[in-house]
């Protein structure tokens, strides 16, 4: 047993000393053979939930019978019954690594929050983040290696891998997701010396090299560009989705926060509206290929460029109109108009790299690329860039050889490639013509049927790796529970290829440990100190951005065509989470779609089409088509429909089977994001399962918002909307309102909630669904409006539906000092807590539902039936992840949002034992932690120097329906934008 | 009463009190048309569906209805409403109108009461299933619990309880009395032992002595009495169920004496709904005469213009309150949202139908008076519809407004309730004698002894 210490909060796993041993014998008897596939039974359960932490510990109880569940006959020394152990470990997304704290009860990690040090978290987890842990337990991970479809052992499976090749490896190919992962990179290296000719692809539906690309044109090599938008007074996305997908996307939402409270200006030309979007100070709705033309105005505009851009631009920018030039000019007028070096022009991931050359070449212009602290670095990729050489190929590349017969072995592991592969290449196809093909991943989904061998991979929380962040920081990616099911890790399987029989994920990964480094500072910390890539020195060749921009050349002729555009789901990512229920349930952050993806259109193109919300639409790109049901989206760019990928799967998956159409069917190698097309209504409407269907505020001053100008002059705007009105009968009166002037009364809970910097990214959502074991209801029960979420975030338009402006307002229980619901409560199961809490007693609940009738907000959520035991997503292994300090909710009662109340008793109780005060801000509720820009705060009001007690006196600050004389707990802050007069 | 001169008398002829026991204790004996038994086979099958649909969704859960968050109440609390508010005109003729001495409720008293008892049983089987775990409905009582917990009396839903049970034993108490003497009857007169044994039980010992009747009357009256306050109260409580909340649509101070009066109109509809075909089916026309049909006619007509001006004061008072939200869900929630059109049926049915019954000619016509009674019942449903859900679908947040569509579930409950209130009420018709004979035979001895003192009125009502 290894030496045991405990750190004030992370600590390496438990799988440390549990050395896996089941290779030897599985072979013969794989594990669980003698059951039926089915979800993990209770029984299993208590197994492995003992035989994880008895494993950790070298105390495994032995000769107890399988009908009994392992209680701690022996404490394990790290682990107190009832007190949750955090670890640090990290999620790998698109190849980078995200540092994140697990939380485990009795080893089963069952909450994800975000890593403070790590620099791609700072503490903040995401939707994929906070889902990750949901997707460990789903029960429709594949459980055991398959080859033609029956179960195969381990070792034969390990034997195929790292069997000797004649022919040096020539007919083999592998197929990988693009991964920063120096480990991965060491042991394809290490195979690749065993078999010098085999060769390697990366592919993953989201391309990332753009940006990369477009480097290597302004600078001759490739590099990754490293925005810090706390630098950036103003910002100018291109198509840029910095908030919502792009790679450190939870860092820029914090950076972007802190630069937007001091009142920073972004401008936002796109097609779909993204979470960036919903955050401009001014967005133009453009078609994505329109994106160039804009930008080369923008560059016009800017002037004093090398003459060979100005002639390169003005060719791009023949087809600017009025409109585009009066917003270049403006913005170009604002961006010159602040100190060099203050801004930033970023162009996204699915513009051309030449957009990005050029948006490199205006940052030089405006000063904005220097070293570190301004606001455009360059650094090393952190993945390594794409090449076409003897070791490396690209996917067309590999579709070309797979064609040409000259392969007899296929490896892919991870992603999905029949599914998510550009269309053209019809991967399917090949990879069943291949004469052996392996295929590793979580899942049996498209890729494992069109395989002849299927080999389970572990989850990343029950298996070691490695990744590094956007900025190259390495981060350690540690166990939190033996792999559940009988799959090994990538790592593993890599080694089995460069011949080792007996592959084992930790020792290869302290092997490729760099030495000198403290391997357990390092895993206690999640990361390696001090790794990230230095900033490179650059230096502009703006012969080579402006002939990649003449390559462009001026718009097509007849570019009135429809545009059709493909986007990253901002809930199942490009597939990969489809069939994470949490993830499906999430309303998008605009459209507040769930289970489903639709072609979203502006109000005008569905006019001009003549179909309304649910109508089905037929979309054709080059002869292919897929038929998708309609959703108007308020500022969606006229001309163009856009289709989120990930949906359409086919696979082992239940809960994605059937779910949305698949994009990738008209997705081409030649044009990734955007091509033209067309769409059409066609016969037959479509359920949409929309959590939000008004999307104004019908006059009524809901979500506040103003302009810095109205601000200005009238800083007085929110205080109608806060306070008490004045009523016949005086000031009401009640206890908790009493307690407030008396300081000896203990903390007095409140939240307050900054609009201004609310990305609607979702994050606190599924935070308080994994914190507060928040029940998912399916398709059906959505569209009865019967989802389950404590937390909502209501998206508000204002304006016109083509150009709006909107506000998010996360809306939630907001413990009314004169709860409406609890005096119709003919229970008392509705009731006060001396702390101002809106305290929900379930046991005592009837379900009468008279308190949501009376909820103004209408945040409270009913339990229809047994979710637990109706919803298959509810079932099963799912289970494990089930936070123990919160109940889980009976049928027929009534739900909603606890402030997190198992938290702050959590504090107490803590405070109690340390014979303390709870210290100010010490409790921090889910959705707090995992908000990436802290825009939600948390704290005790009898507290005048606690930071909810500031927010609430901040001037913005402003009650929802305060004129109800609810006296809400939960405030908002103004959502404050500082818009260019000149644009608009 | 200015028009009973012109029509036609409460009791027609001049019946011995032999003839009268003769003709209305018939029913309970002779064989019944075939269609009776019929319907009755429909309404049982409606009952035994109302069974698995109830035992269904205490099994599940009320995630088999449409209910939804926002309408988190439906057809539950509407059926509920609907039901007890059908009661309210029993109530109101049995007790208010004996007080008040009005002749002509005699023979129309006891199904009226029935009618009030079988509606309060629908009723009353909607707070229970309506809740999310029924099976600690009693948690709505104050009961000395162990843990020292009681209702919190600051909702009216304790209230609600507290009525709905207090109404269905006064209720059950007053109807049950007012037969007492009829079973006696029906005891000496029954051709069975078996029957002779079961309507003794139920007769308790009645002799028709003097003293009998003596203390028959006081209890009578003083159930009477009990009764009134209860015509007012259970549905002003009923209507606080709404008006104690902050929902707009709900929040209203004339909810108590709206709700009232909408009771006591949809329940005279009901009457209408029942006399009707019964007094057909029975032959009975001379004891039940058009002039009752008549009566109840004017007083649904007048109760419907009570309805009328509620539904102007609160329409103005959501005007003239200026509050946006209530404003909103008013002139557009209600008049254009979704399932607007119940709320357009509910005006022309409650408003519009009514204003027929002017027409001496349409009160005489019997068919058309049935038909728009059922109009009326459909429309006061419909306004229960309207008040819950229109007002849930669209309150002060438009990010959480959703529709609302009732399941087949619902559908069926309601039909069930509907088939077991028929059912109860043809059993009543084929057991008890659903006239009072006792009161008729007073009336007619009333009638009798007013002919021989002269009095010119009486006389007409008697000719």
């Amino acid at each position: 047993m290894p030496h045991i210490h405990r750190p004030p909060i992370h600590w390496r796993s438990l799988g440390l000393s549990g050395e896996p041993d089941e290779a030897v014998d599985e072979a013969e008897f794989p594990e669980g053979a003698d059951r039926a596939p089915l979800a993990v039974s209770r029984r299993q359960f208590g197994k492995l939930l003992g035989a994880s932490i008895a494993l950790a510990t070298g105390q495994g109880c032995t000769g107890r019978t399988p009908e009994q569940i392992l209680p701690y006959v022996h404490q394990p020394p790290t682990v107190t019954a009832g007190v949750p152990t955090t670890y640090a470990t990290s999620m790998m997304l698109d190849g980078y690594a995200t540092g994140l704290l697990v939380e485990s009860h009795e080893g089963r990690p069952t909450k994800v929050e975000g890593n403070p040090e790590h620099p791609a978290s700072l503490g903040a987890a995401g939707v994929f983040e906070q889902a990750h842990v949901l997707g460990l337990y789903d029960p429709d991970r594949a459980r055991r290696p398959r080859r033609d479809g029956a179960e195969v052992g381990w070792r034969q499976v390990l034997d195929r891998l790292s069997a000797p090749r004649a022919d040096h490896g020539a007919g083999l190919r592998l197929l990988l997701e693009p991964t920063s992962s120096p480990l991965v990179h060491a042991l394809v290296t290490q195979a690749r010396r065993r078999m010098p000719e085999m060769k390697v692809a990366f592919h993953a539906a989201c391309d990332r090299g753009a940006p990369i690309e477009g480097a290597r044109l302004a600078y001759g090599r490739l590099l990754a560009p490293q925005p810090d938008l706390r630098q950036a007074q103003v910002i100018v996305s291109l198509d840029a989705d910095l908030l919502g997908t792009m790679p450190f996307r939870l860092r820029h939402a914090r950076h972007f926060a802190a630069r937007r409270r001091q009142g920073g200006r972004l401008y936002v030309v796109e097609a779909m509206m993204s979470v960036t979007g919903t955050m401009a100070d001014n967005r133009l709705q453009r078609r994505s290929r329109d994106l160039p033309r804009l930008a080369a105005a923008l560059a016009l505009a800017l002037g004093a460029l090398p003459a060979e851009l100005v002639t390169a631009c003005a060719r791009v920018a023949q087809g600017a109109d009025g409109a585009d030039e009066t917003w270049a000019r403006a913005v170009a007028d604002d961006l010159r108009g602040r100190p060099p070096g203050t801004t930033l022009i970023i162009a996204g991931e699915r513009q051309p790299a030449a957009l990005h050359a050029l948006a490199y070449a205006l940052n030089e212009r405006l000063g904005n690329v220097a070293d570190m602290g301004s606001p455009l670095g360059f650094t090393a990729p952190a993945i390594p860039g794409p090449r076409d050489d003897g070791a490396q190929q690209t996917l067309a590349a590999l579709a070309g050889d797979l064609r040409a017969g000259r392969v007899d072995t296929l490896v892919t592991i991870g992603g999905n490639p029949v599914y998510d592969a550009p269309v053209d290449l019809d991967f399917a196809a090949l990879v069943r013509h291949v004469p052996d093909t392996l295929y590793a991943g979580l899942y049996e989904n498209e890729t494992a049927r069109a395989s002849r061998w299927f080999l389970p991979l572990s989850h990343g929380l029950e298996s070691w790796g490695d990744g590094r962040a956007y900025d190259g920081t390495v981060s350690l990616q540690q166990p939190l529970i033996r792999p559940l099911y009988s799959s090994r890790s990538p790592s593993e399987l890599l080694a089995a290829l460069g011949g080792v029989r007996q592959p084992d994920g930790l020792t290869l990964l302290r092997a490729s440990f760099p030495a000198g480094v403290d391997w357990e500072d390092a895993l206690s910390r999640g990361f390696v100190d001090g790794t990230a890539e230095p900033p490179a020195q650059v230096h502009l060749t703006p012969a080579a951005v402006a002939q990649a921009m003449g390559a462009l050349g001026p718009p097509a002729e007849g570019s009135t065509a429809l545009e059709i555009g493909f986007y990253l789901s901002p809930t199942v990512h490009d597939g990969r989470f489809a069939n994470n229920a949490w993830l499906q349930e999430l309303p998008t952050p605009v459209g507040k779609l769930t289970w489903d993806n639709a072609a979203l259109l502006a109000p005008r193109t569905a006019q001009q089409l003549g179909v309304s919300d649910g109508d089905r639409v037929q979309v054709t790109v080059a002869g292919r088509s897929v038929s998708a049901p309609a959703l108007v989206i308020p500022g969606h760019a006229a001309g163009s429909v856009s289709l989120w990928l990930g949906y359409g799967r086919h696979g082992a998956e239940r809960l994605a089977e059937g779910v949305g159409v698949s994009a990738y069917h008209l997705r081409t190698s030649a044009a990734p994001w955007f091509s033209d097309g067309q769409a059409v209504k066609i016969a037959g409407r479509h359920e949409l399962a929309v959590t939000q269907r008004h999307w104004t505020m019908h006059g009524r001053p809901i979500a506040l918002a103003a302009t810095r100008e109205v601000w200005r002059r009238d800083p007085k705007v929110a205080e109608a909307h806060r306070g008490v009105q004045p009523s016949f009968f005086g000031p009401p009166q009640r206890t908790p309102a009493l307690r407030l002037a008396d300081p000896s009364a203990g903390p007095q809970w409140a939240m307050a909630i900054d609009t201004s910097v609310c990305i609607g990214c979702n994050a606190c959502m599924v935070a308080c669904q994994a914190e507060n074991n928040v029940l998912v209801v399916g398709k059906a029960g959505v569209l009865v409006s019967r989802e389950m979420h404590w937390l909502r975030i209501d998206t508000y338009f204002q304006g016109t539906p083509e150009a709006p402006t909107v506000v998010h307002q996360p809306m939630l229980c907001q413990h009314c000092e004169h709860a409406p619901c609890e005096y119709v409560c003919p229970v008392n199961a509705t009731v006060h807590s001396p702390d101002g809490l809106n305290e929900m007693v379930y046991n005592r609940c009837v379900g009468t539902r008279f308190c949501s009738n009376n909820c103004p907000y209408k945040v409270r959520r009913f339990n229809w039936f047994d979710w637990s035991e109706r919803q298959a997503a509810n079932q099963g292994v799912v289970r494990m992840q089930r936070n123990p300090a919160v109940t889980v909710r009976e049928r027929g009662v009534m739900e909603k949002c606890s402030y997190c109340v198992q938290r702050i008793r959590r504090a107490e109780i803590t405070a109690r034992e340390q014979q303390r005060e709870i210290a100010r801000d010490e409790v921090v509720t889910a959705c707090q932690q995992a908000c990436p820009t802290g825009a939600i705060v948390f704290g005790s009001l009898n507290d005048e120097a606690s930071r909810v007690a500031a927010l609430r006196r901040d001037p913005r600050s402003y009650e929802v329906l305060h004129e109800l004389g609810t006296r809400p707990r939960t405030t908002y802050l103004l959502r404050l934008d500082h818009p260019n007069p000149e644009v608009t | 009463m200015k028009s009973a001169a012109a029509s036609e008398p409460v009791l027609i002829g001049q019946p011995s009190d032999a003839e009268l026991g003769d003709q209305l204790l018939a029913p309970v004996w002779t064989r019944l048309p075939r269609g009776f038994y019929i319907i009755m086979a429909i309404a049982g099958l409606l009952s035994l569906l109302l069974l698995a649909l109830v035992t269904w969704t205490i099994w599940t859960g009320i995630g088999l209805w449409g209910n939804d968050i926002p309408v988190a109440w439906a057809f539950a609390i509407i059926n509920f409403v609907w039901w007890i508010g059908i009661g309210h005109a029993g109530t109101f003729i049995s007790a208010i109108l004996l007080l008040l001495e009005q002749r002509w409720r005699t023979s129309i008293n006891r199904f009226a009461e029935a009618m009030t008892l079988f509606a309060v049983v629908q009723a009353g089987m909607f707070p229970v299933l309506h809740l999310g775990r029924p099976w600690f409905l009693y948690w709505l009582f104050p009961y000395p619990a162990v843990m020292k917990v009681w209702p919190n009396f600051k909702s009216a839903l304790p209230w609600d309880a507290a009525a709905v049970t207090t109404y269905a034993t006064v209720s059950l108490l007053f109807w049950y009395l007012g037969l007492v003497p009829d079973l006696a009857a029906l005891r000496d007169r029954a051709p069975g032992r078996v029957r002779r044994i079961v309507y003794g039980v139920f007769a308790l010992g009645w002799r028709g002595s003097a003293r009998h009747f003596q203390r028959y009357r006081i209890a009578y009256g003083l159930l009477a009495g009990l009764a009134t306050p209860l015509v007012i109260s259970v549905h002003s409580i009923v209507s606080a169920d709404f008006a104690i909340t902050q929902l707009p649509g709900w929040h209203s101070t004339i909810f108590p004496p709206y709700f009232v009066a909408g009771a006591i109109f949809s329940g005279f509809a009901m009457v209408l709904t029942l006399m009707i075909p019964v007094r057909k089916l029975y032959g009975v026309g001379n004891v039940v005469t058009m002039r009752h049909v008549e009566n109840v006619c004017k007083m649904t007509l007048a109760t419907g213009w009570v309805v009328i001006y509620s539904y102007a004061c609160e329409f103005y008072l959501a005007w003239y309150g200026g509050e946006t939200s209530e404003m909103y869900t008013m002139f557009h929630g209600w008049t254009t949202g979704p399932n607007a059109w119940v709320f357009w049926l509910s005006i022309a049915c409650n408003m519009l139908v009514p204003q027929l019954f002017w027409s001496k000619r349409v009160r005489n016509n019997q068919w058309l008076v049935w038909v728009m009674s059922l109009a009326i019942n459909v429309g006061m449903w419909s306004e229960r519809f309207s008040i819950i859900v229109l007002s849930l679908q669209r309150d002060y947040l438009p990010s959480s407004w959703h529709g609302y569509r009732p399941t087949m579930v619902d559908w069926g409950i309601l039909a069930g309730t509907i088939g077991l209130f028929t059912f109860l009420f043809m059993v009543f018709l084929r057991f008890v004698p659903f006239i009072p004979v006792q009161d008729m035979k007073e009336l007619a001895a009333e009638l009798r002894g007013s002919r021989a003192s002269g009095t010119a009125d009486d006389r007409k009502e008697s000719a």
